[in-house]
């Protein structure tokens, strides 16, 4: 900075390394604290419906009936004493399946699926998907949606 | 580093930095005209205002907190729900489950707190070194806006957790806002939304203090700091007290060119005039003024790592704690309010406000600027001190000395066994 | 070199950075290492151990470490305790050491529906220990010791009626008894002379509660409450009932189960819907509907339930109309119609009661024994009260009032107590106006009652 007296090279070189350490450090303490913040907005509770969570007992679900359970967007499937859970989640863009007398439609772009979940029309890619379903300890249907199932796999009791 | 120069070099490097790291001068005075952060700082700015003395920094200061308080409020209000039924959950769910959910809830309380504390301070350096004076006559009535405006969003901002401290601090201040002349009860009516602390009052405050006021205070921030540019930088004293003063001098070189942003009016820096008083902002102050950012950040962080932010039961209008207190900055008016609900409730914040407002209007003397405690302006900063340490002992009493039912307490005794009345 | 050299900054540079660098990592270890991680991990390891097979062991392994929590939108609770208590649902874990023991009970009051602080207390939102347990400043709602947890019972059911919370019917039993209301209000019946009860149990501690029976200046320097005699056991029990009124509002799920088994609810529904016009019970009542003494030997459950619903769809031909009860009333009625072998109940009918009968009900009912003495007797001290500094017993009002001097005396109460001393503090107790709350036909059994306490063969002693 003072062109008069240029300093010597060895204080040049300290100074440099002294601001290139500075920066470090403070580049570092930014990235941690950045790291914080998105951490801080990844949520590790959550409120909405659980992605496992009890359906009923076996006995509430008549035979042959299709039950739709509103909050999880599941239809539980009860033929003689085998037990499935297939989504209401359209594949195409997530609207909510109802009812239809082949199946299953979709309302907001016309997909329609048979009572296996397979696309029968429209524009969704994929079948509709099974849920792996099982008895928890104190008796009840136990839904686990992070565990897809073929459409062949059922609970048996 | 030659990585960097690289960089520095290539196309995208120079529409980005432009000038890179200066290395002449000439490139030090780009440095700070071509970046939108620093141009609203001189190229060049007197040697005194490197010195800490010279304004302590405490403006500069009071900006950082506000920057601390804008991140840190934004992240909250990613979790906070300002719903009578929820808000004081959300305080919870920070505390427990969200990740650095405590530690950032506890910064933006700490810095909120310190902001008011610095605006305050900063109030009083503008004071004690004359800095209100012409051409700043202005940038003071700014000054005691943003001042205001602090104020503004501390107590807004106090409601919000919905805990008991909050509730019955807001429901406190809201009482003394009634004692208002002529308007008074209708202003409480209109900031709480209705005659009590309640849903309406919470989204009111919710909504003022997380766009409306922080609209406002960007707005005059920004008008703050381009004043103080066009006013010619600090206050500077008189020539010959500031030769006086000085330490140091350097011989710069004669063969320098300035470039025109030297030529602001009156006190700033002019060409052929004292040259060897400047120094450029590049590195000299810009370097300090991070090493300051950098200290503020670590005292913030310092006090949420290891205090708490309080958070008392959730708020209950049946159940009022004894005493209930407002926000400590208006503890000296509660205490004033418990002698005299007119003198302390109108009159005196009526005062201050107004006398503030009015000074540099009134102290029209042109002498003393830009020093510290100057002799000239004796009868102004006793009569200023005198009002602070009032200021000060009435807030001191009204924060330790106070308990229940307003009466005395001593506050480096045990408590009393708290007795549940019925 | 210039004093102004930024180069003499650049230490402090480093240092500041650091500074900054070591309370980031210090926010992130406060938020990393967290006690509830170290349970769960104890958990896994439990789990890993008892599994014996590779599937096992792999399912062990992969019970992630994350906050769990019961989301309980009806109650307004959010209950994080099953992050540290993960088998409160795993029988297994019978007697195992806390905070990993299972949790019985789980079928009648399955926990994703309650949660745990409905009954337990505590700060559900917590995940460390003391804050969790609530024993912390800034949370009223602490834990409530297991020994007071039937108080818990009664924010749903009525206490009479809950054969597993013996100890809260029996709190109840000693609050009606000592006529505890004759000064506070519970549920909007009582007293003024004291403050009213309803949400006493979520703003006092049984420490406080026991303090405060024992001796009620103790605690409120300037209570008019005379120390109560309790033994221990009436002692912890008023405690407990005390501890249950919380004043929380419970509903729709939660409310239909406390009227579902209620014989008590029943009988009071007979009584408001006058079934005794047509009926009768002991021998008294109406003639035009069967007596119900033994209907529930002779009928079973079912057969009332749908007697009830539609009389004629198992009596054909019956006068009796249809009511229209919910499914509510119809199961707490024929829970009273089973529970007519218990003769209380049956004869606590006021209708099937003499004037006196009911009067002394009344007696019990406003708690007049809490000031003038069980039956009456007197012997409640009240300082510097010209009667011998004692509230005035009742045996012989008889003597001293006409009847219609006696009702006027209670209606109108006494609010000046003449004092022994003018110089001591005035008597803290007082007759209360009663006649806001006392209906009148109530009150003609009261004065009926009362007069019936002068003791036999007492009139040429006097």
């Amino acid at each position: 900075m003072t062109p008069q007296q240029p300093p010597s090279d060895s204080t040049s070189r300290r100074s440099f390394v002294q601001l290139a350490i500075g920066w470090s450090v403070a580049a570092l303490a930014a990235a941690a604290s950045s790291g914080a913040a998105v951490r801080f907005l990844v949520p590790n509770v959550l409120y909405e419906p659980s992605l496992r969570f009890k359906a009923g007992k076996p006995d509430d679900f008549p035979d042959g009936s299709v039950t739709f359970l509103e909050d999880e967007r599941v239809f539980i499937v009860r033929q003689g004493n085998t037990y499935r859970c297939l989504s209401a989640v359209c594949t195409h863009l997530g609207c909510t399946v109802g009812r239809s007398e082949l199946g299953f439609h979709c309302p907001c772009h016309g997909s329609s699926f048979d009572e296996q979940g397979k696309v029968k029309g429209g524009p969704a890619p994929r079948a509709l998907e099974w849920f792996m379903v099982t008895l928890s300890k104190d008796r009840h249907l136990l839904v686990d949606k992070n565990e897809r199932v073929d459409a062949e796999k059922y609970l048996v009791l | 580093m030659k990585a960097w120069k690289w960089f520095e070099g290539s196309r995208v490097g120079r529409s980005v930095f432009r000038v890179g790291i200066p290395r002449s001068n000439l490139e030090r005075a780009q440095a700070m005209v071509s970046s939108f952060l620093l141009h609203v700082q001189p190229a060049k700015v007197n040697r005194r205002t490197l010195r800490p003395a010279t304004t302590l920094g405490l403006g500069l200061i009071s900006l950082y907190l506000l920057g601390i308080l804008t991140v840190t409020g934004i992240l909250l209000m990613f979790y906070y729900v300002p719903a009578t039924d929820r808000a004081y959950d959300a305080m919870k769910d920070l505390q427990y489950v969200v990740s650095a959910g405590l530690v950032i809830r506890n910064m933006h309380r700490w810095a909120a707190h310190l902001m008011v504390l610095f605006v305050m301070l900063h109030l009083c350096r503008v004071f004690y070194t004359g800095a209100y004076k012409r051409p700043r006559e202005f940038n003071w009535l700014v000054g005691i806006a943003l001042f205001l405006l602090t104020l503004g969003l501390s107590f807004t901002g106090y409601l919000l957790p919905w805990d008991q401290l909050a509730f019955w601090a807001i429901t406190v201040g809201a009482n003394i806002a009634a004692y208002a002349p002529v308007v008074g009860p209708e202003l409480k009516f209109l900031i709480l939304g209705g005659n009590s602390v309640g849903q309406e009052a919470l989204i009111r405050f919710y909504t003022l203090h997380v766009i409306v006021l922080p609209a406002l205070m960007a707005f005059m921030v920004s008008v703050h700091l381009w004043r103080v540019r066009k006013d010619g930088g600090l206050a500077r004293p008189e020539e010959g007290a500031d030769r006086l003063e000085r330490i140091d001098v350097e011989h710069l070189p004669t063969n320098k060119s300035y470039g025109l942003m030297e030529l602001t009016r009156s006190t700033s820096l002019q060409v052929g005039k004292n040259p060897e008083d400047e120094v450029f902002s590049w590195p000299h102050l810009v370097f300090r003024e991070m090493l300051l950012l950098l200290a503020v950040i670590a005292v913030v962080l310092f006090l949420a790592v290891f205090w708490n932010a309080p958070l008392e039961e959730v708020a209950n209008a049946i159940h009022p704690p004894n005493p209930a207190k407002a926000p400590w900055y208006f503890l000296g008016l509660q205490e004033l309010v418990s002698y005299s609900a007119f003198w302390g409730g109108v009159v005196a914040p009526a005062v201050l406000v107004t006398a503030l407002v009015m000074l540099p209007y009134l102290d029209r003397q042109a002498v003393g600027a830009g020093r510290w405690f100057a002799r000239e302006r004796r009868l102004a900063n006793t009569v200023f001190t005198i009002f602070l340490i009032i200021a000060v002992v009435l807030t001191v009493i009204g924060s330790v000395f106070r308990g229940p039912n307003w009466g005395w307490v001593k506050p480096w005794a045990q408590p009393p066994a708290v007795t549940e009345g019925h | 070199m210039s004093l102004e050299n930024p180069r003499r900054l650049y230490p402090a540079f480093i240092l500041l950075g650091a500074a900054v660098c070591i309370l980031v990592a210090a926010a992130y270890y406060r938020d990393e290492f967290r006690q509830w991680k170290d349970i769960q991990r104890q958990f896994i390891r439990e789990e890993m151990r008892r599994a014996s097979t590779p599937q096992q062991r792999l399912l062990a392994r992969n019970i992630p470490v994350q906050i769990r929590q019961v989301v309980l939108p009806e109650l307004r609770r959010v209950d994080r305790c099953t992050t540290c208590h993960m088998a409160v649902e795993d029988p297994s874990y019978g007697g195992f050491p806390q905070p990993l023991a299972y949790h019985p009970l789980h079928d009648q009051h399955p926990f994703e529906r309650f949660g745990c602080t409905v009954c337990h207390r505590g700060q559900g939102h917590a995940t460390t220990t003391a804050d969790a347990h609530g024993h912390v400043p800034y949370w009223d709602q602490p834990m409530l010791p297991l020994r007071y947890i039937q108080a818990s019972c009664g924010q749903c059911h009525e206490a009479a009626d809950n054969p597993a919370a013996p100890e809260l019917a029996r709190g109840e039993q000693v609050f009606e008894s000592n006529g505890c209301r004759g000064c506070h209000k519970l549920g909007g019946v009582g007293g003024v002379i004291g403050p009213e009860l309803d949400r006493v149990g979520g703003r006092r501690s049984a420490d406080w509660l026991m303090a405060h029976f024992r001796s009620p200046a103790s605690v409120t320097p300037d209570s008019a409450m005379p120390p109560q005699k309790f033994s221990q056991a009436d002692l912890e029990a008023i405690t407990l009932f005390m501890l249950s009124q919380t004043g929380a509002s419970m509903t729709g799920f939660y409310t239909s189960m406390k009227v579902v088994p209620s014989a008590a609810q029943g009988r009071h529904l007979f009584q408001q819907k006058g079934c005794i016009g047509c009926h009768s019970l002991g021998g008294k009542g109406g003639s035009i509907g069967p007596a119900l003494d033994d209907v529930g030997m002779r009928r079973a459950p079912e057969w009332i339930m749908r007697h009830f619903r539609d009389p004629q769809s198992v009596t054909p031909g019956s006068v009796m109309p249809k009511f229209g009860f919910n499914e509510s009333e119809v199961l707490a009625l024929t829970e009273f119609l089973l529970h007519l072998r218990d003769q209380n109940l049956a004869l606590s009918l006021p209708s099937l009661m003499s004037p006196v009968e009911r009067g002394k009900e009344i007696f019990r009912k406003f708690g007049c024994a809490g000031c003038h003495g069980q039956d009456g007797k007197g012997g409640v001290p009240n300082p510097n009260a010209k009667t011998g500094e004692q509230v005035p017993a009742l045996l012989h009002v008889a003597d001293g009032y006409t009847r219609e001097e006696l009702v006027k005396f209670i209606t109108m109460g006494r609010h000046q107590v003449d004092a022994l001393d003018a110089k001591r503090p005035a008597p803290p107790l007082y007759m209360p106006a009663w006649g806001a709350v006392i209906e009148p036909a109530e009150m003609a059994d009261l004065a009926s009652y009362i007069f019936s306490l002068k003791p036999k063969g007492d009139d040429l002693g006097f």
